[in-house]
């Protein structure tokens, strides 16, 4: 039966028409504008000087440095604390629900609240986190206003928020491995290091790629927690600049949506990349 | 078995550290709302307010115009929350249950588009809506955002677990889609719809740098943009700010505990986007 129910383009047609507008236009619009100089009033075309000079810019290496630097550390240990987590829940725990509620909580709160509270934890004199530190005799480290910890204090940060959403997923998968393989793995004796290696691990791993990926391509456009945890700046002295905080500064405040747009350009390319070659990386370990 | 209870002991405390962590600055910020300066800002941090300081919020609310702030953001926020769901609803069911040429391609393009990051586009966007001089309007806060191609994935994926000789029998009883559509898809899959409009509405609600964007009257600010000038403007009253802090994170909070299980399920659904 070979039909072609033209109505619905009808259902369609709003999808389409906002879909075309504010998704497929603005992504050409801003591959464009990236040859593009002058102010938003007033384009015109440079070719490739806004990428000349995007790549002779240190702030935006600094930008990039940081992106990926958070990226590669946040990204992973926050994973392995989720993972972590999930397995104590789901293996130990009888009142999961609980803790599984618990522990999505900041997943529904604001950034934005959440970073003020954390600038005060943070804070380097009368700050929560440093008076535990202290009594315990370890260094107490201004983790607000040394641009040195700038960065340290946005992963820590940046950890803390991404388990919620790890550890929600990783319970939904655990609770979709098969239990007979856990009642045959008992069966023959096996011990608890070996069911979770042979058995759970092996069964997470879409799961894991999965997130993996979510969390790489978030961690790619981190903004709002940098904003938040430093008042609005990027840290003292532009320490914790991200390449979205780089493009929103080109754009919004030095005017120049070209440079901002060429920065976009180049935060899309690695985000696609990244994706790729973990979707890549995964492939090869679930072979295995 | 000894050491088996010792393991056992050993990821209970584990997991009790992680959960004070997590829920710590909750706590620390609803509690610090409702401390004096000093007490804010003691050495020792204190933690429980010697004296429960209520005016703090009716100071937040006498400095910056919060009740706008709650105004506008409810409502941008429902707005989206209705005419995307609305949006979706439409072009799931299209997707799912008709049969036309290009099918296959719309599918791709979207599917595509769901791995574009909003902030490639969301200043290009912003230019867009500055041209069509809708900046510091409500419209231009939510006009971007009427549709999902993520919810309306979510949606498909309701849909399609409804046999299709439903909608047959539908048909052949002389039903119209609209009919459909309403009399059986929607009572058939309220749960679904009811978890994504408690999720759009929560990112709305959360939603920064869009707002942070198109709007800079005061009055037209969301609760985070307002939220994030008043912690700046407040600067050195720290229980003031925490105050604000928790007058944002309290009612979404509160949703979240009366739905935490549509709501974390409906997260948990979303395995269908990788």
């Amino acid at each position: 039966m070979k039909t072609n129910q033209k109505k619905a383009w009808l259902f369609l047609a709003p999808t389409i028409i906002f879909v075309t507008l504010f998704s497929i236009y603005p992504i050409l619009r801003a591959f464009g504008m990236s040859f593009q100089g002058g102010s938003l009033i007033d384009l015109n075309w440079t070719e490739l000087n806004n990428y000349k000079y995007i790549f002779n810019d240190p702030e935006f290496w600094l930008a990039i440095k940081n992106t990926i630097l958070y990226a590669v550390i946040s990204v992973p240990v926050g994973l392995a604390i989720s993972i972590m987590l999930a397995w104590i829940i789901f293996d130990k725990v009888k009142h999961k629900s609980l803790f599984e509620t618990t522990f999505f909580m900041p997943y529904v709160t604001s950034t934005i609240a959440i970073g003020i509270v954390f600038r005060y934890i943070f804070n380097g004199d009368y700050g929560m986190l440093n008076f535990l530190l202290r009594s315990v005799h370890l260094p107490a480290p201004d983790w607000i206003d040394d641009p040195a910890m700038s960065l340290a204090t946005i992963i820590i940060f940046g950890i803390w928020t991404s388990l919620a959403f790890n550890i929600v997923i990783l319970m939904g998968a655990l609770r979709n491995i098969d239990p007979n393989f856990y009642t045959i793995a008992d069966m023959y004796g096996a011990s608890g290091k070996d069911k979770f290696w042979r058995i759970t691990m092996p069964e997470l791993v879409p799961t894991i790629a999965f997130l993996l990926t979510m969390n790489i391509i978030g961690a790619f456009k981190i903004y709002t927690s940098v904003y938040a945890l430093f008042n609005g700046q990027a840290g003292v002295g532009n320490s914790g600049t991200t390449a979205v905080f780089y493009i929103y500064n080109k754009f919004q405040i030095v005017g120049t949506p070209g440079v901002a747009m060429a920065a976009t350009v180049i935060l899309f390319l690695i985000i696609l990349f990244a994706t790729f070659l973990q979707r890549k990386m995964m492939k090869k370990i679930g072979e295995n | 078995m000894k050491r088996i209870r010792l393991s056992v002991l050993f990821s209970y405390v584990i997991l009790f550290i992680f959960a004070v962590i997590t829920v710590f600055p909750f706590i620390y910020m609803i509690l610090g709302g409702l401390m004096n300066f000093q007490e804010t800002t003691s050495i020792p941090p204190t933690l429980i307010p010697h004296h429960f300081e209520w005016s703090n919020y009716a100071k937040v609310f006498a400095r910056a115009p919060f009740a706008r702030y709650f105004f506008n953001t409810v409502l941008t926020a429902s707005v989206t929350t209705i005419v995307s769901l609305f949006n979706s609803l439409l072009g799931a069911f299209a997707m799912v249950n008709l049969r036309f040429k290009g099918k296959g391609l719309v599918q791709m393009v979207l599917l595509s588009l769901l791995m574009v990051p909003g902030e490639a586009i969301i200043f290009t966007n912003y230019n867009t809506i500055a041209h069509m001089g809708l900046l510091n309007t409500y419209v231009g806060l939510v006009l971007p955002f009427l549709t999902s191609i993520f919810y309306m994935y979510y949606l498909q994926s309701y849909f399609g677990s409804i046999s299709s000789t439903i909608y047959k029998a539908a048909m052949i009883d002389g039903a119209s889609d609209w009919d459909y559509i309403w009399k059986i898809l929607v009572p058939m899959s309220k749960g679904g719809l009811f978890t994504v409009g408690l999720l759009s509405f929560i990112s709305g609600w959360n939603s920064f740098l869009w707002p942070l964007l198109v709007t800079n009257e005061d009055t037209m600010r969301l609760l985070n943009n307002g939220l994030s000038a008043f912690a700046s403007d407040a600067g050195s009253e720290t229980q003031l700010q925490l105050a604000a802090a928790t007058l944002t994170v309290l009612p979404i909070l509160v949703l979240y505990l009366i739905f935490r299980k549509q709501i974390i399920k409906g997260v948990v659904r979303n395995d269908l986007k990788g």
